[in-house]
């Protein structure tokens, strides 16, 4: 019998089971962690574009003229020209700017493998805040003359520089409390994502396309620039230089096994471990050598005053399980066996710093945050691990490129009708949770763009041609089913 | 008419369905989740229901049994997404029960698998109510408002909010009903669904009479109202039967 159900069985379904016996309450949090921001982003992208630019159908923008950019460098579309044109020339739009990001990233992967890393990380921050205070100041500037908002220009001009200032110091430092990091992750999806849907509508399509496929070959291909880059990444023990969103908390720079009395709110999986002999294992599926000695995983998840600390037996090539895990223990520090010198101990450091470097976004020419694209990497544990440690220490990094351009999408969409926004965004979701899904069955980096952007597409022309019709048509006669 | 107008008439179609899905499924995120992929499945039908009536668009207003032959084709289709979401939903039943097993916690109560076909059902009403209501409200934000020709006493937006809300809720109930009758195997419960649907969607035939969007509308929440109230018997028999059941081991 269900011992769940026993206390909640008199009333109706509406009541809620108890806390500690109910599969529901435990699955999906990560998934969901993801699926928020992405939705947060997607809706203020889409508020943002009917607010500047009130819906209209075709390619015209109303009012500003499409943005010179690196999308339109060969081709720029006007509502005059034949479709076959228009098509040809998106087509070769495309395939500059495919051309562009794939060079940046390369030299993105040759200036991380010569270890520039100091300049890398300076043109990131200066990228960052870049886009907050001239983009983010250009839309904000619309936006405030579109609601015919009173504001004078030394006000304007200091608040937008504490916000930038603000915005560079959350991505980078390691102090800065989560949500302010993710809403400034978020906001600068925004803003990125806005800027680059007033581009041409045959040329966004093609090159949502374009950008998809590329996503594809470089993250899975074997000489595909992302994958080198992870791989170099990871075989550096090193955090991948790209704005990444992460939807979990973190502590300041990488902690040693020792340091737990000192993180604070960090969810930190580690196994002491050897790890030139785990190479690229951070980004990884936790896959242990044949060595059978054992591996001590603690689990802290101090902000939510629980942990789950167990201890593992490794067999070979096996994947980590976990035994006595309880929900309800006090948080209690553990010493690692860090003294064990003789055996091998894998460190899996699965938090990241935010040391991270960033993607440069391409400056004048459009802003693209190339290699950040598609890094989705699981911080994973292994599969059979209970939903416990799915809920307190997974977290899920999802790239911020990816969030850029499921906006331009959506965005695109917006710019037909509202009906074609909610396909889209359905058919985003949806892509957005097969590939988490596929994620944690390949357990390595996968590229978050190819099926979201495909089944978006998709979607997309099929409400435009098929479903809106008839659903206008239905209900303008108030028949509905 | 203005924003507030708007906001209104997108109150009026979604209101309870925010509030339920506030009060009950955003607490927990697989409901949400289910509540996503089952909206996924009543897109995609509708995506092969107008792939198949493009063709034939558009009808002429006046011939109302065309619009019969689609209403009757569009709820056959519905239905048989429905058993098509329960067959997934056993399978990933199992598969849940499977991973609870494993990691020895409780299996899936009763309570938990109302909550799912509840959450699946939200899923459909929601996506009902958005793509046939909310979708065309965006002039309803503007300065005036529209009246169709045969329902010249409510303004149109008035009406399809109204129209939503009714097959919300019919929607929302009726999947807990579908559920809970394939589950107990219970073969007039199984009919009755399926007949809910389609007697109010020919309903909604009387609104192409002109004039007849007045009565069309309070018909069909009546209809919703007593799918209320059946799915309300349903459930409350079936949790008391359940609770007896384990009182009495």
């Amino acid at each position: 019998m269900d011992p769940a159900a026993a206390s909640p069985a008199p009333a109706p379904a509406a009541e809620e089971p108890r806390s500690d016996a109910s599969l529901l309450d435990a699955l999906g949090g990560e998934v969901l962690a993801v699926m928020s921001p992405v939705s947060i982003c997607m809706a203020l992208v889409v508020l943002l574009i009917s607010l500047l630019s009130p819906p209209s159908s075709g390619s015209v923008a109303a009012g500003s003229p499409p943005p010179v950019t690196a999308a339109t460098l060969v081709y720029l579309e006007s509502p005059t020209d034949t479709p076959a044109q228009k098509f040809v020339g998106a087509l070769l739009d495309a395939a500059v700017f495919v051309a562009l990001v794939a060079v940046v990233t390369f030299v993105l992967v040759a200036l991380y493998y010569y270890r520039c890393t100091g300049f890398l990380k300076n043109y990131m921050r200066f990228s960052a805040f870049f886009v907050i205070f001239s983009m983010g100041g250009a839309i904000a500037a619309a936006v405030l003359r579109r609601l015919a908002a009173p504001l004078d220009a030394p006000t304007a001009f200091l608040l937008l520089f504490n916000g930038a200032a603000v915005g560079v110091l959350s991505v980078f430092a390691s102090a800065v409390p989560i949500l302010v990091r993710q809403g400034y992750m978020v906001a600068l999806a925004v803003i990125v994502a806005a800027w680059l849907s007033r581009l041409p509508e045959w040329t966004t399509w093609i090159m949502l396309v374009a950008l998809a496929l590329y996503d594809l070959v470089a993250v899975l291909a074997p000489r595909g620039p992302l994958r080198m880059l992870v791989e170099l990444a990871s075989s550096r023990d090193d955090e991948l230089p790209a704005l990444v969103y992460e939807s979990r908390p973190t502590v300041g720079p990488a902690t040693s096994s020792s340091s737990y009395a000192s993180a604070m709110g960090s969810v930190e999986m580690q196994t002491m471990a050897d790890s030139g002999r785990v190479g690229g294992s951070r980004y990884d599926r936790v896959e242990q050598d044949e060595d059978a000695s054992r591996a001590v995983v603690e689990m802290r998840d101090l902000g939510r005053g629980r942990s789950n600390i167990g201890e593992m037996n490794r067999s070979s090539g096996s994947v980590l399980q976990m035994d006595n895990l309880e929900r309800e223990v006090p948080v209690t520090p553990i010493e690692l066996p860090s003294n064990q010198i003789g055996s091998q101990h894998a460190v899996i450091q699965i938090e990241q710093s935010e040391e991270a470097e960033t993607a440069p976004l391409v400056s004048a020419a459009s802003s693209n945050n190339a290699a950040s694209d598609e890094e989705q990497r699981q911080s994973s544990s292994s599969e059979p691990l209970d939903f416990e440690m799915f809920e307190s220490t997974r977290g899920i990094k999802l790239g911020l490129g990816d969030f850029v351009f499921y906006s331009v999408l959506v965005g695109r969409a917006a710019m037909y009708d509202l009906m074609t926004v909610y396909a889209c965004y359905l058919a985003i979701i949806a892509g957005l949770g097969c590939t988490l899904i596929l994620l944690s069955i390949c357990r390595h980096a996968l590229p978050a763009l190819p099926i979201s952007i495909m089944l978006g597409v998709t979607f997309y022309f099929l409400t435009r041609l098929l479903m809106e019709p008839f659903v206008v048509g239905a209900s303008t006669n108030l028949v509905m089913f | 008419m203005t924003v507030a107008a708007g906001l209104g008439y997108a109150l009026i179609a979604l209101g309870p369905a925010f509030s339920l899905f506030a009060g009950v499924v955003a607490r927990k995120p697989f409901l949400v989740l289910t509540l996503l992929s089952s909206t996924l499945f009543w897109l995609m039908s509708l995506i092969v229901l107008s792939g198949i009536w493009r063709g034939f668009l558009p009808i002429k207003s006046g011939t109302w049994w065309a619009y019969a032959i689609l209403i009757i084709t569009s709820v056959a289709l519905q239905e048989g997404t429905r058993l098509v979401f329960w067959r997934l939903y056993k399978k990933m039943e199992e598969m849940l029960d499977a991973f609870a097993d494993r990691i020895s916690k409780p299996r899936l109560s009763l309570t938990d698998k109302m909550l799912i076909s509840f959450a699946g059902g939200l899923g459909h009403g929601v996506a009902h109510a958005v793509f046939f209501c909310l979708s065309l409200l965006t002039p309803a934000f503007g300065r005036a408002t529209f009246y169709v020709e045969r329902c010249s006493k409510m303004p149109f937006f008035l009406a399809s909010a109204l129209i939503a809300l009714g097959f919300l809720v019919i929607h929302t109930f009726s999947m807990i009903i579908a559920f809970n009758a394939y589950d107990e195997k219970k073969k007039c419960d199984q009919i009755v669904v399926p007949v809910v649907h389609l007697a109010a969607a020919v309903m909604m035939l009387v609104n192409l009479a002109p004039g007849g969007c007045l009565i069309g509308t309070p018909l069909l929440l009546v209809m919703a109202v007593l799918t209320l109230q059946y799915c309300w018997r349903v459930a409350c028999r079936r949790l008391t039967e359940h609770q007896h059941r384990q009182l009495n081991n």
